[in-house]
């Protein structure tokens, strides 16, 4: 195995062991949470396990599934979407489209110009409440992060000599399958690709977090979720309480960070595998 | 790429932004579903809905709402809050809200710019990458609760008057100028485009002729670095949005949140108008930085042979 490949395949298992759990558990999130026990109010870990219950006895497990339901498709869908514009752009410019600089930069100065959340939050007021989701949320961030992707993998595949790399491997009589899609971007472009899109995973859950705290802090209806579903953002809110109040929800602040940084825990490992050699 | 094309696109941008920006939104409020009359005034809890369209410039579609609003606002008249204070002038909530995000940004940029600073005169070393990188990947919202509720717990839940209030802006610009990888982008940022501007050729002339690299560099260096500060600005104002509800700053963050929640086209409006404002000008700052930087360079007297 090439030098560093152990721990390239270790940090894969890593980011493919927490992304699988992630989707598992939006899968296994219940439709609504259980009834109140007020019996078992604030329990910790270890009285009511695995996560211990909330201030109505509320097994914090189902929030945390119910906050994986939340995240767990728009989130991949949007690193999707980020991966996809950048291998265009890798692309583009090993074919040698000059044109494609031009229209990058007035994208980027376009659609980059303005603060990322105000565009958020114009996207959110167009959403009408009873079909709030983060989807559209989370691609609308995607399209404003891909520039800055699709530039980074527009220069990677610049510095591989652009049209002059695919005439040479032409030269060596390889087919444009094999030359686009494994020497360019599986080679050359998945350290940028798989980079960018694990970033915007995370910046969307991060997003979800914030958008739902901040709706939460004021007692509204999120926006990124209906009201019958809790994210991870509750948990937080619930910490909040513990922090201010004295109320006995450490636990829910311990599980909320917890999973805020498994999540970057996750993006990091993503971008560790598929690191330059 | 010709020099002056970046600038010419940024200009144009900016030309554009403060106008696209509110047509955006008047299309969403058209394309949704109902008349927008019914929006400020439901049907089912409101009469007057025709008195209120006739205010509001809503009874003759979205054109003439648009060129309007737009007429109107160059003017600084944002006409009446829908919802966040009804019938309130918007004009005096945004006069109210944007000293606070001003000086939460500002000071934001405090550790941002010293970062670069420190960056730009080789003073980062690069094995604290990994302590900053793992500092930013902690998320705003994070460190503003442990600071909003520090805060409330020190001074109470509505202190948000005199040395408090100015506690919570202070933490808030750190909590801005911190997180979400903005002091850690700052500095990896500007190492990173003076170590590759370092190992041009001129560098190493400019050191034999017993010349310092940052004067050398700086000018090339000096439009990228712009374009870095004008990114975080950005990145800045965005995060201002969570940190400004969170920690109970009355900003234009919290303003456009609020009006987003309620559905306060007026107050989204205008809030949305004035982020586009300053992105405007800060791309016009950065056209102007290209442009100058270029003129010095090609005003240069050639070197004698």
């Amino acid at each position: 195995m090439r030098k560093g490949g152990t721990a390239r395949m270790v940090w894969l298992v890593i980011a493919l062991v927490m992304l699988g759990g992630l989707i598992v558990a939006s899968y296994l999130a219940p439709e609504f949470l259980t009834r109140p026990d007020l019996a078992h109010r604030n329990a910790g870990p270890l009285v009511v396990p695995p996560f211990g219950t909330d201030s109505m006895g509320i097994p914090l497990m189902e929030y945390a599934l119910q906050g994986a339901k939340v995240v767990a498709i728009p989130s991949v869908l949007s690193g999707l979407l980020v991966s996809f514009l950048a291998i265009l752009a890798g692309l583009a410019r090993c074919m040698g489209f000059r044109w494609i600089d031009n229209a990058l930069a007035m994208f980027q100065e376009l659609v980059g110009a303005l603060p990322r959340l105000v565009v958020i939050l114009v996207v959110a007021v167009a959403m009408p409440r009873d079909y709030r989701s983060l989807l559209p949320i989370g691609l609308t961030w995607a399209f404003l992060a891909a520039p800055a992707a699709m530039d980074e993998a527009a220069a990677t595949a610049g510095r591989l000599g652009g049209a002059a790399f695919v005439e040479a491997l032409r030269a060596h009589g390889f087919n444009a399958f094999r030359i686009y899609l494994y020497h360019i971007t599986w080679l050359n472009l998945r350290s940028v690709i798989v980079r960018q899109g694990a970033e915007v995973i995370m910046q969307v859950v991060f997003l979800e977090i914030s958008l739902s705290y901040l709706a939460l802090a004021q007692q509204l209806p999120a926006l990124t979720h209906s009201d019958s579903v809790n994210s991870w953002a509750s948990l937080l809110y619930d910490g909040y309480t513990w922090l201010v109040a004295g109320e006995r929800m450490r636990h829910a602040m311990l599980l909320g960070i917890l999973l805020v940084a498994m999540t970057a825990l996750m993006a990091q490992a993503f971008r560790m595998a598929a690191r330059e050699r | 790429m010709r020099w002056w094309i970046r600038p010419f696109v940024r200009t144009i941008a900016a030309l554009l932004l403060p106008l696209i920006v509110p047509f955006v939104i008047t299309m969403i409020l058209w394309a949704l579903p109902g008349d927008p009359v019914e929006i400020v005034c439901p049907p089912q809890i409101c009469t007057g809905g025709a008195h209120l369209a006739k205010l509001r410039r809503l009874d003759h579609g979205p054109w003439f709402f648009y060129h309007h609003w737009v007429w109107d606002a160059f003017h600084l008249n944002f006409g009446t809050s829908w919802r966040v204070v009804q019938g309130f002038p918007v004009s005096g909530l945004m006069a109210e809200a944007i000293p606070a995000t001003t000086i939460l940004v500002l000071f934001a940029m405090v550790p941002v710019l010293l970062g670069s600073a420190v960056a730009a005169v080789g003073w980062a070393p690069k094995r604290t990458d990994p302590i900053l990188q793992t500092l930013g990947l902690i998320p705003a919202v994070i460190l503003a609760l442990i600071f909003a509720a520090w805060v409330t717990i020190t001074y109470g839940a509505l202190s948000n008057e005199g040395w408090p209030g100015t506690l919570r802006l202070i933490l808030g610009a750190l909590t801005l100028g911190v997180t979400d990888s903005a002091l850690s982008g700052a500095v990896i940022g500007t190492r990173s485009v003076f170590d590759a501007e370092i190992k041009q050729r001129y560098i190493g002339i400019a050191i034999l002729r017993g010349e310092t690299v940052l004067a050398n560099a700086l000018p090339n260096v000096l439009p990228a670095l712009v374009g870095q500060v004008r990114g975080r600005l950005l990145h800045l104002m965005s995060g201002a949005v969570v940190v400004e509800v969170v920690l109970g700053i009355s900003g234009l963050g919290s303003l456009l949140w609020e009006g987003t929640l309620k559905q306060d086209f007026g107050v989204v409006l205008a809030a949305a108008w004035a982020f586009a404002m300053l992105s405007s000008v800060l791309l016009l700052i950065q056209a102007a930085v290209e442009v100058g930087t270029a003129m010095y360079i090609r005003r240069s007297p050639a070197v004698p042979a």
